[in-house]
């Protein structure tokens, strides 16, 4: 089949399978970003317990195949009595492991605030949260919205792990998977989605260089 | 509290890194009003000592009074003595990201739970008072290095404290700019501020300190009212510390 034929026979089920790559894409970030902020507040605490857990978690979730524990939520959990519907495990194993590396970015871009911050902050009498909330966080995300760039493009292409289970509503490479069970799209189906996942990682490259230069810090 | 209770008190303090005695049984007092001003070689353990008044250095054994209680080791009172005491650095470390006026404010908000509109009111009268009025809404990076360095004084005195303490607050600095915050530095002291000085500026010294302390290898060598260090030195050591100033 041409594109052409493809894009006449299944262009609306496309736009649907976008719309879902793009929300899935926008949850787990979110998600992931939230969860790698508190991990990363977790790792440089003062109670070292706590500590521990959050090095122990990103090397897990920075670790794990995504598709190893996409197979553990949907075949293993519902044995603990956990059972969730299928969206809902592409959405956890899509937030857990983005979450992993955004706390390594946040940790690198802290390696970039000068410890005589941090000494003027508590020669001020500033709490551990009031140093993470006023100083140190705002400044790690700032040095950080490249490689946060790079991670939001990455949680896009692992959303495609949403095309090993019978996910509905499909998103982009569910969709591929299921016109070519049903007609032969071959590689002219991939080729579709292929160029909406590049339009996508392309604006966001662009989004987020702006970001970049806005919120730099000046040295 | 009597009028005699010292305001910064340090007894038979010692510390060691690793087998390095940084710092040798120091005594030393401030009292309320006075400056005092650390002189030494580099290395001498200066910095160190002052480092250790609001612990962000620990010591060895010994102990340290601020306005005869104790400094607790760590915690919610360690932080509350912290901001009753003012510190200004060698490499100024304002908060980048902020503008000058926030770099004043977030204190005195945060820690002190000062009224937002207040605190910048009275954090735009200490810049002025610098002399950095002008550049409230710059971030740091816009400001030269002896502006940066009045804006963490008055970010400082912003938590109105009790001493302020100075770790060699003018030696990142270009020669034209370092008058302009010793002039500030000055005032202060004559607005009756207990201070204690670390630094390299014999003239400052001599002109405003009402007692002189000579510090090496971490021991207190030699202390007394100005004129008289300068001019009669007692030590061997201070001598030729002095001398080799001097001959420049």
């Amino acid at each position: 089949m041409s594109i052409s034929a493809l894009w006449a026979a299944y262009g609306s089920e496309y736009l649907q399978a976008l719309l879902t790559t793009w929300k899935l894409t926008f949850f787990s970030f979110g998600m992931a970003f939230v969860l790698g902020i508190l991990i990363t507040v977790a790792r440089v605490s003062p109670i070292i317990p706590l500590r521990r857990f959050g090095d122990f978690y990103v090397q897990i979730f920075r670790n794990i195949p995504g598709a190893a524990l996409l197979i553990l939520l949907v075949y293993a959990f519902p044995k603990l009595k956990l059972l969730f519907p299928y969206a809902t495990c592409v959405l956890i194993a899509t937030t857990l492991i983005p979450s992993a590396f955004c706390s390594e970015y946040l940790m690198s871009g802290m390696n970039m605030i000068e410890k005589g911050q941090i000494e003027a902050a508590r020669a001020l009498g500033m709490s551990f949260l009031q140093m993470i909330r006023r100083i140190i966080i705002p400044q790690a995300l700032r040095y950080s919205v490249l490689p946060m760039t790079n991670l939001l493009v990455a949680t896009m292409l692992t959303t495609a792990l949403g095309s090993t289970v019978p996910m509905v509503p499909r998103e982009l490479t569910g969709l591929v998977s299921h016109i070519n069970t049903h007609a032969t799209g071959g590689v002219t189906a991939f080729v579709i989605s292929a160029a909406f996942y590049c339009a996508t990682a392309v604006l966001i490259g662009f989004v987020g260089s702006r970001i970049d230069r806005k919120v730099r810090i000046l040295r | 509290m009597s009028a005699q209770t010292p305001v910064i008190e340090m007894r038979h303090v010692e510390k060691y890194y690793g087998d390095l005695h940084v710092l040798k049984d120091i005594n030393l007092s401030v009292t309320k009003g006075e400056v005092v001003v650390i002189i030494g070689p580099s290395g001498s353990g200066k910095s160190t000592l002052c480092r250790t008044i609001n612990r962000l250095e620990t010591i060895g054994s010994g102990e340290i009074l601020i306005d005869g209680e104790k400094i607790p080791e760590e915690g919610k009172k360690l932080a509350q003595l912290r901001s009753q005491i003012g510190m200004v650095f060698q490499s100024f470390n304002l908060f980048p990201h902020r503008t000058i006026l926030d770099n004043v404010t977030l204190a005195p908000v945060d820690v002190l739970k000062r009224n937002k509109k207040e605190a910048q009111q009275e954090a735009l009268e200490l810049l002025k008072r610098v002399g950095v009025g002008d550049q409230a809404n710059k971030v740091p990076a816009q400001l030269s290095g002896g502006q940066q360095q009045r804006a963490a004084i008055a970010r400082a005195l912003a938590m109105h404290p009790k001493a302020m303490l100075f770790d060699e607050p003018t030696s990142a600095l270009d020669p034209e700019m370092i008058g302009e915050v010793l002039n500030v530095m000055t005032e202060l002291a004559a607005e009756g501020m207990t201070m204690l000085v670390v630094t390299h500026e014999m003239n400052f010294a001599r002109r405003v300190a009402s007692r002189v302390i000579f510090m090496e290898d971490g021991a207190i060598l030699e202390e007394g009212a100005p004129e008289e260090f300068f001019e009669h030195p007692k030590t061997q050591r201070a001598q030729a510390f002095l001398q080799s100033i001097r001959e420049h």
